[in-house]
């Protein structure tokens, strides 16, 4: 193949790479901070691909104007989950992996509930609608242009949520928690108050990411599944708790993808993509990339 | 322990009486019941008292249907079942020894991508090996056969479970459960004792799967290894009490019988209402509903 | 149970009572129609496009008309269906209950190979005629069912149709992607038996699981050894998907051929003008026969201009009611000689002539279409074309 053929495929891999990355990130700040994992992630981005959807045919609004908007309806549903579910499992939970188990039972009760909530509201045909999808030639490899703004966003919100991390007060507290519970707390950082935002923020990049999709992907109901177990992969490769291995191992996983699938075929793609997740959750559990 | 197995048997004769007396539609709901008792109390055996949440139990029905279906119409029915069974518990037993010593969270998404993983796999080798990806099952035994067949194994599924629950390997399980590494220093073997009770777990879902396979005549990666199944019986097990005997067993016939009823009338609405009950449970009632009858059992 | 019952019936009844007063008139009980469809779960897309609204508009047509001819006396439509779910165990369950202990008078088909394989045996048992418009198998063809037929041609047959085609058109290279499933891969097989000496050569061949998200990858290398032809044994998700991809990254083979999905009136909403020349499995359209015209209008009549049957497995279904209907106005209820009329006989359908050998259908040849202007055509083999075919595609738009 060509070098402007590999070109293509690696670039092909980075974009599908920046929206798991974008998932992975809002599971990551999940599972992280809080210990909650949130094996709903996917069911939430769905959520935010039938909204744009939804608004997209039936009021002709833009998508891109509801990337925003799906953010902050996703992080209005978060907050609220977080109020209703999570609050009272904190309290009544003994121990912390007992929380981390019944946040994981919590979690399948809640993928159940919206996916079928999902299929009730709009049923089980597949949706879809085409925005920006002209091709745009960059250089002898054509690419379609919703795919380019996909990976140009789902860099953006990743970018910017690392940026508020490490500069913004806020950002600074939520490291603190996420590097010690206790100590954070010692100094003063209200998890009572942080807590619930960061699970929303997370819900809301899944609620981006699925706005982001449903210019370039046939939506359905079971759309989100995949992406979540893709997101699991990817915080165990980057290392759960790591914000910017998150981002690395979503890219990489991309390109890996991307190239297995040119070398073998896609059935042998998912098989690689688990037999990679196995080996590393087996061997280095705490990810490819976290120094402890 | 004796008015357990009074209850058994009086529930064993009814059941096996209603291919006699009841219609076809009956026994075939039974039969549903029957599935999720012994694949939800097998599932509660191991990870009810341990407290190990597995999602492999897709994996193990599949791997049960599909050595099932490599030796139906060459061994006898019986032997079929016991393969199928064998096969699940030996993969059981790699999985376990491999992936036991990682707790709580960890332990739950490895089996459910090794489920995803072994549904590749065998995908994949069909079609490399055999060049097809589906299996047609053609000696296909007697409707009642598999109906007696998976009566049989849910009592048996009942039964090991009350003589585990009393046994010192029961308590190992539990102790387990309550506090592993007390467990261990106390001298339990905690790594045997876990692989034992997946393997066990694991035998029964691959045998039930071996069995029920039979009446899909035609079986492929994507039904049997169907994720659907395992996640029915996680739900099922969880809401009725993981930890109990009896709560798995009530919530299994419940949950058939309610499904059949709602599937005429919002299907989705079924599911949307298990998701909603674990939610509830969870949250209020982590023993499950059983521990509103049986309060005192540790919840997981 | 009892009460599901009397509710079925009403509302079964109900467009006959809204419809025609006075003209309806039953004439002794109804004839009690029993079937399992997906309406939830993945196989709804296909079940709702291809098969359920055939059979409600069977009824209703039958029932207006004054009910059911059974040797000449006519009789009112009862249905009684319900939801399989998209579950195997849950479509043998209702089976079983229908031709077990409701003993219904006819059964009608489910959606797939994987529900018809597991209800195939059961009507052979229970001894009911069963005709399937959406099952596609070899091996239900083996199992040699003598209740059980096949309306849709099978692979063989197909894929001998579009090598023809090809080779006819002066194609010499291809590249195929399949589904990892029964359906891709007997394709597939089919597809390599039927290009041996035919002077085509295969330059690439990827297979792709099920639920497959993104193609482009295997698209480029393929597009990078620009074969003539590409082929694609997809099911409708992925027919979307590769046209939608080979779209994005300018993949314009002469010859772009995608198996299922290509004949739904989803593929046009979907691709829109991209869609135009495009090829894929499909064997009618309103140019067919009369009867064909006749059918599609009362189709979008009843539901409306969104739904349009498809142009494939949509007429076999319509079809197969056709020979139910004379089936029973000829021999009655008699489950074992509407049978045997359905097998001993040469059928006039809205498909043209049908004849069974064993369970499968051979009427029907092999047939490829193309979308040109906005509607699908059959164009190949000419015996049955409604056009010509238009020999290489445009660019995508």
């Amino acid at each position: 193949m060509s070098a402007g053929a590999w070109l293509e495929l690696i670039a092909s891999g980075l974009i599908a790479g920046g929206v798991y990355a974008l998932v992975a990130l809002g599971l990551n700040l999940q599972y992280g901070l809080m210990r909650i994992l949130d094996i709903a992630h996917g069911e939430f981005l769905m959520l935010g691909a039938f909204v744009t959807w939804a608004a997209h045919s039936s009021f002709g609004i833009s998508p891109l104007a509801m990337v925003p908007v799906s953010f902050l309806l996703l992080m209005i549903v978060g907050i609220a989950l977080h109020r209703l579910i999570f609050r009272r499992l904190t309290r009544t939970s003994a121990t912390l992996d007992v929380f981390e188990a019944r946040g994981l039972m919590a979690c399948f009760g809640l993928m159940f509930l919206v996916q079928n909530f999902a299929q009730l509201l709009w049923g089980g045909d597949l949706r879809g609608y085409d925005f920006l999808a002209e091709p745009v030639a960059i250089g002898g490899a054509q690419f379609a242009a919703n795919k380019l703004l996909l990976i140009a966003m789902a860099l953006l919100f990743s970018a910017a949520l690392i940026v508020v991390l490490r500069t913004t007060l806020l950002g600074k507290g939520v490291r603190a928690l996420l590097q010690s519970p206790t100590g954070a707390q010692l100094v003063g950082i209200d998890t009572r108050r942080l807590h619930p935002l960061m699970f929303g923020v997370g819900l809301g990049l899944s609620g981006v990411a699925g706005c982001l999709l449903s210019m370039t992907e046939a939506i359905s109901p079971s759309m989100g599944e995949p992406y979540t177990v893709t997101a699991l992969i990817v915080i165990t490769l980057g290392g759960f708790g790591s914000m910017a291995g998150a981002l690395v191992g979503g890219l990489a996983l991309g390109v890996i993808e991307a190239i297995g699938m040119h070398l073998t075929s896609p059935s042998l793609k998912s098989l690689l993509s688990y037999g990679i997740f196995i080996a590393v959750l087996l061997w280095r559990p705490n990810g490819l990339f976290v120094r402890k | 322990m004796k008015r357990d197995l009074v209850l058994v048997l009086v529930l064993a004769a009814a059941a096996l009486a209603l291919p006699f007396v009841g219609s076809e539609f009956a026994v075939s709901l039974a039969l549903t019941c029957l599935m999720y008792a012994s694949l939800s109390s097998s599932w509660a055996l191991f990870c009810g008292s341990t407290g190990y949440l597995s999602l492999a139990t897709a994996a193990f029905f599949g791997l049960g249907a599909y050595s099932g279906a490599l030796v139906l119409g060459q061994l006898p029915w019986l032997l079929v079942i016991v393969i199928g069974a064998a096969v699940a518990a030996v993969t059981a037993i790699v999985m376990g020894a491999a992936v036991l010593h990682l707790r709580g969270t960890y332990f739950a998404v490895l089996t459910f991508g090794m489920t995803e993983l072994i549904r590749h796999a065998v995908t994949y080798w069909e079609k490399r090996v055999t060049g097809t990806v589906g299996r047609v099952l053609v000696d296909v035994p007697e409707r009642e056969t598999v109906y007696f067949t998976v009566l049989a194994l849910t009592l048996l599924a009942i039964v090991v479970a009350i003589v585990v629950r009393r046994s010192r390997f029961g308590l190992a399980m539990a102790g387990i459960g309550a506090d592993e590494q007390r467990a261990q220093t106390l001298g339990v073997d905690t790594r045997l004792v876990k692989i034992g009770g997946f393997a066990i777990s694991a035998g029964f879902a691959g045998a039930i799967g071996a069995a029920m396979s039979v009446r899909w005549t035609y079986i492929d990666p994507a039904t049997v290894f169907s994720p659907f199944i395992g996640f029915q019986t996680v739900l099922i097990a969880l809401i009725g009490g993981a930890a109990t005997l009896w709560g798995p067993l009530i919530a299994a016939v419940v949950f058939s019988l309610l499904a059949e009823t709602l599937r005429l009338q919002l299907p989705h609405l079924y599911m949307m209402s298990l998701g909603m009950l674990l939610i509830v449970c969870v949250l209020y009632l982590p023993g499950g509903l059983a521990s509103l009858r049986w309060p005192g059992r540790a919840a997981p | 149970m009892t009460s599901r019952r009397t509710l079925i019936r009403a509302v079964a009844a109900l467009p006959a009572a809204l419809g025609l007063p006075g003209i309806v008139r039953a004439q002794g009980a109804p004839v009690r129609v029993g079937y399992a469809i997906a309406r939830t779960g993945p196989w709804t897309g296909g079940a709702q496009v291809s098969q359920e609204p055939n059979y409600l508009l069977w009824a209703e047509q039958q029932n207006a008309a004054g009910g059911l001819s059974v040797k000449g006396s006519r009789r009112q439509i009862e249905l009684v269906s319900s939801d399989d779910r998209s579950e195997v165990e849950t479509c043998v369950r209702t089976y079983e209950k229908l031709m077990g202990s409701d003993k219904v008078d006819l059964v009608l088909a489910p959606w797939g190979s994987n529900a018809n394989f597991a209800v195939a045996p059961l009507a052979n048992r229970f001894g009911y005629p069963f005709l399937a418009p959406t099952a596609l198998s070899r091996r239900l063809v083996e199992m040699k069912l003598p209740y059980f037929f096949l309306m849709l041609q099978q692979p063989k047959p197909m894929m001998d149709a579009l090598v023809d085609l090809l080779t006819a058109n002066g194609a010499k290279t291809m590249a195929v992607v399949y589904v990892d499933d029964l359906f891709g891969l007997e394709n597939y097989a089919a597809l390599k038996v039927a290009v041996q000496g035919s002077g085509i050569s295969i330059v690439e061949d990827k297979s792709y699981p099920l639920g497959v998200k993104d193609l482009a990858p295997v698209l480029r290398s393929i597009k990078d050894k620009a074969p003539d032809a590409f082929v694609g044994l997809t099911y409708p998700p992925d027919t979307i998907l590769v046209s939608r991809q080979s779209k994005e990254i300018g993949f314009n083979p002469k010859f772009f051929y995608a198996s299922v999905g290509t004949a739904f009136q989803l593929y046009r909403n979907v691709m829109q003008a991209g869609a135009e020349g495009v090829l894929g499995m499909g064997s009618w359209n309103t140019k067919t026969s009369a009867g064909a015209k006749a059918y599609f209008d009362a189709h979008v009549k009843k539901f409306g201009a969104q739904k349009e049957p498809d142009r494939w497995a949509s007429g076999a279904c319509w079809a197969s009611l056709e020979i139910l209907t004379n089936a029973v106005a000829k021999v009655g209820l008699d489950r074992k000689a509407i049978r045997d009329y359905v097998a001993g006989t040469e059928h006039s359908t809205i498909l043209g002539k049908i004849k069974f050998v064993g369970s499968e259908n051979v009427g029907t040849p092999g047939s490829v279409g193309q979308w040109q202007k906005g509607e699908f055509e059959v164009v190949w083999p000419k015996a049955i074309a409604t056009a010509p075919l238009v020999p290489a595609k445009p660019g995508w738009v």
